[in-house]
């Protein structure tokens, strides 16, 4: 994928099954797995118009899981002297023989078939203290000349994983992630703005544009005034789209629909696998090849991870079920979503704004926390950048509010979509679980009551 | 073996205005630093100054972790961890560089301060500023641990089982109980500090967090309750898990797990609330514990966990009414039991107490070496208060919340007396939905089980209760707090914050408390 000058960071293919043979060789439990994650992570960090914190850390994890029947332990460790490992390797056999039995243990998986994947992107990790320095200046420069104050975040990490078990199964992904987040405020303290990127690829990262989207969305803002809470129409851009929908990437786990504790489960007994539950062009799917949205294409227990189609035009088409689960229900085992990819349309942002006669457009949320699991409804906040559209436009900015909104009824109440993109959706600012989905425009959007904070 | 002050004596001191700290005493008995581990501390605080830094500090820590979890009739998890590296951070100009490896051989910890003053350095050139930092006392050899009887690390694996099996048991032997999820972790971090100013500090902090969670199922599958025992984390040892009883207090908790599936959805509107501190902790932390911190406050957290609505400083230390004058509220990383409780913090600065709300004005935030001199005009304090915290050897110390406490009434004034109190309201147990802005005005918080007060009696259970307010509108309406026999710590392993997002573990200290006239609404 990528013209690598530089060593990747992390172990290599060959370095990762020499470690992981190393360890299996000293076992003595009748399964052992060894997981291996390596890598440096790196962050530049700006507040006040100044740089204030940057750093690099490097690491390499290891976890032996060992067996004995069905007893099961397992030991984390990060120091790879032979002895630090064989410790490692003895305290999991020890703790295991002590465990009680996990009587839905399956054994470890043999050799398995993978998707193709190379998430590493040398852009990201050849990435340099200096270039991140200059990418977060851009950020200070834009809100100097225009008498604010930025504070931002550059997250990068670059690495591989590796799974081995006794069973001769071995596995290895090597992929980078970045994320760049901007926040410029007004020195007063009364408007804020906000942009960001995510992506594998550095290159993907828009700094200028995140810089100057940051410093539009805090002069627009400016100004805000009140709005009665209530059901409204919004526009909902693709970040705010992209912070709620990754609480949905849990959602589509069988076993839980099958007990009776999900928005999934059946009245009666069993899941709703093939109702049409959602508007009929909401699809969504998962894909660990997903271009600048890579993941491994493994779990952490050797089980591939495949593209799927968990809501196909609105049907719930696909649940994740677990070795043991499966087994259970007599279906294929299905590892749980890596990434979360909902497809959109062709409306943009500007054509959905026209559409709406009176409505709110939302620049993103903040604190997003369950609040009924029954209904997959969540409260949270909108934040940096909050506006009134009236007649097709923007009329004016508005305080934030706080929401109260089952995600199930929002994607029943779907009206526009825009194309989908992926989005910087973990609040925190990191380089996360890959989310790709559009704007949308969605009727009846429950904001509950205003906030004063900006 | 514990040289802390007990919490009476914090009690009374809660009340006395001003800024004066108290502090922590040095242990005498606890472990010193490992002589080769020292010894790694010296060669990256020669290397980091050799190379150009005015100052440096660095931190070797061992985190060992040890997790056990169990559901229905079965384990789910046995797992031990340990993450051992070391953690340099320095200054060149005014800028700040950190560098952190695994790799705890002399040349590699050496280069890893030189790329500490590296990163500073380039950072300096992009954009030079200055950073002055507060004095602090030279501690040439701190030693602290943290005071407990059992260390958990020594009960057996299998204790630890058959406890979460017996707990569950007794779980389901309720109707309706379908699932009950146990666990207990034990954290044990050993943290050695050096600085470029000559302390050397050797710290161990126990943590042990046990936690129950039980789902009743209605019969037809149409519906779920759960009920979390909201069991707080605790700085101490297995004597903690041991004064829990778990066994024996399960089966309340399931019995309202199922009473939650026929218990009366609670009427929206105006309420008044009885908050339990098992509830009322978590509100304490978000609504007092965030906003006064004076990083947020001045922007530093505005790119994620947000700014303050307590700024600019100069028009609110001294000014601002937080709450009525039975409302007094202190920082208190000394405070037995909690989990940001220890001898120093990450930069040397004795731990220690300070009044943040005094009769319900805010007199002062928490601060660390770096902040105290933005606003010791304002609170005549030139030292810091002691709040610096990396998570681990890989993280970069900054602000993390001290333990933050809402004092009791100096009058022993019990549960029984505020529920009589309340005429028509809700009494509230345990943590459950929350969620506030990023100036933390508006928040909304849930709990785990909730009960109807009617002319000062619990008459029945309510379902889906969520409060929603605004921050100095709800603690101004807090009219009657109960005595010290009502005091409890609630605590989280978890508080985020930062960018990279690190973890603190944080406690706060609450009495029973009554709120009147606040909104309620019904999440169902």
């Amino acid at each position: 994928m990528q013209n690598n000058i530089r060593k990747r960071h992390g172990l290599s293919p060959d370095e990762a099954r020499q470690l992981c043979l190393k360890i299996l060789d000293v076992a003595r439990a009748d399964h052992t797995r060894v997981n291996v994650t390596s890598g440096i992570s790196g962050f530049t960090r700006t507040a006040m118009n100044r740089i204030t914190t940057a750093g690099e850390t490097n690491n390499v994890t290891v976890r032996v899981t060992s067996v004995f029947g069905k007893r099961v332990a397992s030991v984390d460790t990060n120091r790879l002297d032979d002895t630090s490992l064989q410790r490692a390797v003895r305290d999991a056999e020890a703790l295991a023989k002590l465990a009680p039995e996990n009587p839905e243990y399956l054994p470890e998986l043999s050799e398995q078939k993978y998707t193709e994947v190379d998430g590493y992107y040398a852009s990201t990790g050849d990435l340099t203290t200096e270039s991140r320095a200059r990418a977060a200046s851009l950020g200070i420069k834009a809100a100097d000349s225009a008498k604010c104050v930025a504070a931002g975040f550059i997250d990068v990490s670059a690495g591989s994983q590796a799974v081995a078990t006794s069973n001769r199964l071995f596995a290895y992904y090597s992929g980078t992630g970045v994320a760049s987040t901007l926040t410029i405020r007004t020195p007063d303290g009364l408007s804020s703005g906000w942009a960001g990127n995510e992506g594998g690829d550095w290159n993907t990262i828009e700094s200028e544009r995140i810089a100057s989207d940051a410093l539009r969305k805090c002069r627009e803002w400016r100004g805000k005034t009140a709005l009665e809470p209530g059901k409204y129409e919004v526009v909902l851009e693709s970040t705010a789209v992209g912070m709620l929908m990754s609480w949905m990437m849990v959602q589509f786990d069988a076993r839980p629909a099958d007990e009776g504790r999900s928005f999934f489960s059946k009245r009666g007994g069993g899941n709703r696998l093939g109702e049409k539950l959602f508007d009929e062009r909401v699809t969504i799917i998962s894909n660990p090849a997903e271009k600048n949205a890579e993941t491994s294409p493994f779990t952490n227990a050797g089980q591939p991870i495949q593209r799927e189609d968990w809501i196909e035009n609105g049907v719930l088409k696909r649940l994740a079920y677990s070795r043991f689960w499966a087994m259970k229900q007599g279906v294929p085992a299905k590892a749980n979503p890596s990434n979360f990819i909902m497809s959109g349309g062709n409306v943009s942002l500007d054509d959905m704004i026209k559409s709406v006669k009176r409505g709110v457009l939302i620049t993103r949320f903040w604190y997003i926390r369950p609040l009924n699991p029954r209904i997959v409804s969540f409260t949270g906040l909108t934040r940096d950048g909050t506006f009134l559209i009236e007649n097709g436009k923007i009329a004016r900015p508005v305080t934030n509010f706080r929401f109260n909104q089952s995600l199930t009824e929002l994607l029943a109440n779907v009206e526009l979509m825009g194309p989908s993109v992926r989005v910087a959706s973990d609040e925190s600012g990191a380089a996360g679980t890959p989310v790709v989905v559009p704007p949308l425009k969605v009727r009846d959007f429950t904001l509950a009551s205003v906030s004063d904070a900006i | 073996m514990t040289t802390n002050l007990d919490r009476r004596e914090f009690v009374k001191l809660a009340g006395a205005a001003g800024i004066t700290a108290v502090f922590s005493v040095q242990q005498t008995n606890a472990p010193g630093p490992d002589a080769a581990e020292k010894d790694l501390v010296l060669t990256a605080l020669d290397a980091a100054r050799s190379a150009g830094a005015s100052y440096a500090d660095v931190r070797i820590t061992r985190g060992n972790r040890e997790s056990i979890a169990a559901r229905e009739r079965q384990i789910t998890n046995v797992s031990k961890s340990e993450t051992y590296g070391i953690g340099i951070r320095a200054l060149v100009g005014g800028s700040w560089g950190f560098a952190a490896t695994r790799e705890l051989a002399k040349e590699s910890v050496a280069a890893t301060a030189r790329q500490a003053v590296m990163i500073a350095a380039s950072n300096d050139r992009v954009n030079p500023v200055k950073t002055p930092l507060a004095p602090v006392k030279k501690v040439a050899d701190g030693r602290w641990i943290t005071p407990h009887d059992i260390d958990p690390f020594t009960i057996p694996i299998e204790q630890k089982a058959d406890l979460l099996f017996t707990t569950n048991e007794e779980a389901l032997r309720v109707k309706g109980v379908r699932f009950v999820n146990s666990s207990i972790n034990s954290i044990r971090e050993s943290r050695l500090l050096g600085t470029t100013e000559g302390s050397v500090i050797q710290q161990t902090l126990l943590r042990i967090g046990p936690n129950v969670n039980v789902t009743a199922v209605s019969s037809d599958n149409s519906d779920f309750q759960t009920r979390n025992a909201s069991l707080a984390p605790r700085s101490a040892g297995w004597e903690y898990v041991i004064g829990l009883d778990m066994k024996e207090n399960v089966l309340r908790w399931a019995e309202e797990a199922a009473a939650k599936l026929t218990a009366t959805p609670v009427q929206a509107g105006v309420w008044d609330l009885v908050l339990r501190p098992s509830h009322l902790w978590l509100t304490i932390h978000e609504s007092i514990g965030h906003p006064t911190e004076l990083d947020r406050a001045m922007g530093y957290e505005a790119n994620f966990a947000g700014t303050s609505f307590l700024s600019p400083p100069e028009k609110v230390l001294n000014k601002f009414r937080y709450g009525p004058a039975l409302m007094n509220v202190i920082g208190n990383r000394t405070e037995p039991g909690g989990c940001s409780t220890c001898g120093w913090d990450d930069e040397g600065v004795p731990a220690q107490s300070w009044p943040i709300i005094d009769k319900g004005i805010f007199v002062n935030y928490q601060t660390t070496r770096e902040m105290a001199s933005w606003i010791s005009n304002l609170t005549k304090v030139r030292e810091s208060l002691g709040t610096a915290y990396g998570q681990d050897w890989a993280s970069i110390p900054f602000p993390r919340m001290p333990n933050v406490s809402l004092q009791p009434n100096l009058q022993d004034i019990s549960e029984d007396e505020v529920v009589a109190a309340t005429k028509h309201g809700i009494y509230i147990e345990g943590d459950g939905s929350y969620s506030i802005d990023q100036q933390r005005y508006n928040f909304q918080f849930g709990g785990q089980v909730f009960w109807e007060i009617k002319d000062g009696k619990r008459i029945r259970m309510l379902r889906d209760v969520a409060y929603q307010a605004r921050t100095p509108d709800f603690w101004n309406s807090m009219t009657m707090i109960g005595g010290k026999s009502t005091y409890r710590l609630g605590a989280a392993l978890n508080d985020g914050k930062g960018q990279p997002q690190q973890l603190n573990a944080v406690s706060h200290g609450c009495p029973i408390a009554l709120f009147r006239n606040v909104n309620v609404i019904n999440t169902a």
